[in-house]
């Protein structure tokens, strides 16, 4: 099965004189690349919420409702946007982490923990936006769907119908001079700045999220994107950073490795050259008595075989302990303050390569042995005999 | 017609630079269910000719015949066969598999000859019987006496019923007392089962068990004569 990431363009936040707009004829240019799936554009404010007695900060991201289910989206309680909700919204699954109550006890620090995703549904949250003219607007929302814990990308924000907040975003940015924002009393005139931001009745988006079929088009269409001035990024990017230290980690171990194995497999000869020397004379016994050069070479082939098997379950079984120590401290550490210990596995051992590992140690085994049997054979029963 | 026949067979080996004569043109031959020892001291080349004779070692010249097949010309493995089905072997210091039971070391011929476990263990446990180890079949060769030791040995040269059985100083490292012991048992068995045993020793009165002496000195046979027991 492929994991398919999708590809977010956050365009329009580059300071390049190159900059394409995001604009609604951008977004029609956008889908029409090749492997992608869906886009919408997208708005994006963020203010001060309240829920019932605790507040905390809301980033409220507006995006087309008819696309969602395109998007990968999905609900784990309640329900989907659709396209006649007004100022419904679904919230990312961490969303609640961001509420505190703020009559508890300042001084006594409170250990992090996960809050319960649920206590959101079906609640009114509202969000206080202010504008550079210093004006207040308290919008009030109301969650109608939790979205599913599997979606690490959308867990922390609120998506709500784009139409409401173009709405709440053109009123934040009212008042802002020259398009550019400045905090109230720290104003700097600034009329030769060339840069054009957003200002009310204009239609340029936040950003857009564009979904691609899979993975490898993912990075294509980023690349495609970033090709035509707009500023891409998509997770599958940093897979290609994260794969290339992989690739790196496991060339090194695997050349570590592959010098263990060699190591190993001249310990398994050594060992049963060793042994056909202490059993010289038994296996001059065994010719005089009967055994075929046949018999006498599955003998030590079984047991060099063998000694490969025993050595490779030890393998699998450290490494089956290492892995878990490393998942458990390292990964751990790693990960601390994420939640879902079991998600962010550092370490994982596939089922076929336990079976790869022990046929490929019964495999070394077998080669190893493969002199030393021959030596076996070879050995003349009657000198044999006679230095014993 | 005779069972084993060696006709005019010469053995020379290299040592270092020098070349020994082992064998100076040996004819022999051994009819089914005779009993013979070659007599000789040691470096007359007795050992040689057992070894010839058993397909163990290739002659220089001449020919082993065994009934109608010529030993000295079959491939290795051919031979492994011939000696897995028609020989048995005894030799003076046991050669017993130390790690294995004396039931386990009788029922050896038996497992290169592909015959199932169960009956493996039935046959070594009665050819043991007969030796008289009954109580000694579990036992280890290191839990038991020379003499036991090649008995085991004697039971693992029979027990797959060779036409011939290979005796090299079977006794050399026995006292006088189970010398006389293990060869009348021996020479019992062979005449129950008409079976041919063609020994190699130094000892005149080892020798005597046999119905034939052969005499050889600097390897050729000198004389014959008939045993006395």
């Amino acid at each position: 099965m492929v994991r398919v990431y999708q590809a977010h363009s956050y365009p329009g936040e580059s300071e390049e004189s190159k900059q394409r707009k995001l604009t609604d004829e951008a977004i029609a240019e956008i889908k029409s690349i090749e492997g992608v799936l869906a886009v919408s554009p997208a708005y994006e404010v963020g203010g001060e919420a309240k829920l019932g007695n605790k507040t905390g900060y809301l980033q409220i991201i507006g995006i087309d409702a008819a696309t969602m289910e395109l998007m990968d989206f999905d609900v784990d309680y309640g329900r989907m946007l659709n396209t006649s909700d007004q100022y419904n919204v679904v919230a990312g699954s961490r969303v609640i982490d961001n509420f505190y109550d703020p009559r508890q006890q300042p001084d006594r620090v409170k250990e992090w923990e996960e809050g319960d995703p649920l206590e959101l549904l079906d609640k009114r949250v509202s969000v206080t936006l202010m504008n550079q003219r210093q004006q207040k607007r308290i919008y009030s929302l109301n969650v109608v769907g939790i979205l599913s814990a599997k979606s690490l990308e959308y867990a922390w924000s609120v998506f709500a119908p784009i139409k409401e907040v173009k709405k709440m975003r053109d009123f934040s940015l009212q008042g802002m001079q020259g398009g550019q924002a400045f905090p109230p009393g720290k104003e700097i005139a600034v009329p030769e700045l060339p840069r054009e931001l957003p200002s009310k009745g204009d239609d340029q988006y936040s950003f857009a999220l564009v979904r691609a079929q899979d993975v490898s088009y993912a990075k294509y269409i980023s690349q495609e994107l970033r090709d035509r001035g707009f500023n891409a990024t998509s997770m599958a990017d940093n897979l290609d950073g994260i794969e290339h230290v992989a690739r790196q980690m496991q060339a090194v171990l695997g050349g570590i490795g592959a010098i263990t194995l060699l190591v190993a497999a001249i310990g398994i000869t050594n060992t049963m050259i060793m042994s056909i020397y202490e059993r010289t004379r038994e296996i001059a016994i065994m010719k005089v008595v009967g055994a075929s050069f046949a018999d006498i070479r599955t003998l030590f082939l079984a047991e060099s075989s063998l000694i490969g098997i025993i050595g490779g379950t030890l393998g699998i079984g450290l490494s089956y302990f290492l892995s878990y120590l490393l998942n458990k401290y390292v990964g751990a550490m790693m990960f601390s303050g994420m939640e879902g210990e079991n998600m962010f596995q550092i370490s994982l051992i596939p089922p076929w390569l336990i079976l790869f590992a022990l046929i490929f140690s019964m495999g070394i085994g077998l080669i190893s042995g493969l002199y030393p049997a021959n030596r076996a054979i070879k050995l003349d029963p009657i000198d044999a005999m006679r230095n014993g | 017609m005779p069972l084993l026949e060696l006709r005019n067979v010469i053995k020379k080996y290299r040592v270092g630079k020098e070349i020994v004569t082992a064998l100076d043109g040996v004819n022999l031959s051994l009819e089914a269910g005779e009993f013979v020892a070659i007599l000789g001291t040691s470096g007359s080349g007795k050992t040689t000719l057992l070894n010839v004779a058993a397909g163990l070692e290739k002659p220089t010249r001449g020919e082993v015949v065994f009934r109608n097949v010529t030993l000295n010309k079959l491939k290795e493995w051919q031979k492994v066969i011939f000696r897995r089905k028609q020989m048995g072997f005894i030799f003076q210091s046991y050669n017993l598999i130390p790690s294995l039971t004396a039931e386990e070391n009788v029922a050896l011929p038996l497992l290169f000859d592909n015959v199932p476990p169960w009956e493996r263990m039935r046959r070594a446990a009665a050819v043991l019987a007969q030796m008289g180890l009954k109580d000694r079949r579990k036992h280890k060769p290191t839990e038991m006496s020379g003499g036991q030791q090649q008995r085991v040995a004697i039971a693992r040269a029979i027990v797959h019923q060779p036409r011939i059985i290979f005796a090299d100083e079977l006794t050399g490292n026995l006292d006088s007392r189970t010398t006389h012991d293990i060869m009348l048992s021996l020479q019992a068995t062979v005449k129950k089962q008409g079976q041919t045993l063609l020994m190699v020793t130094h000892d005149r009165d080892v020798a005597n068990y046999a119905d034939r002496i052969i005499f050889m000195v600097d390897g050729k046979i000198v004389s014959e004569e008939q045993g006395r027991k």
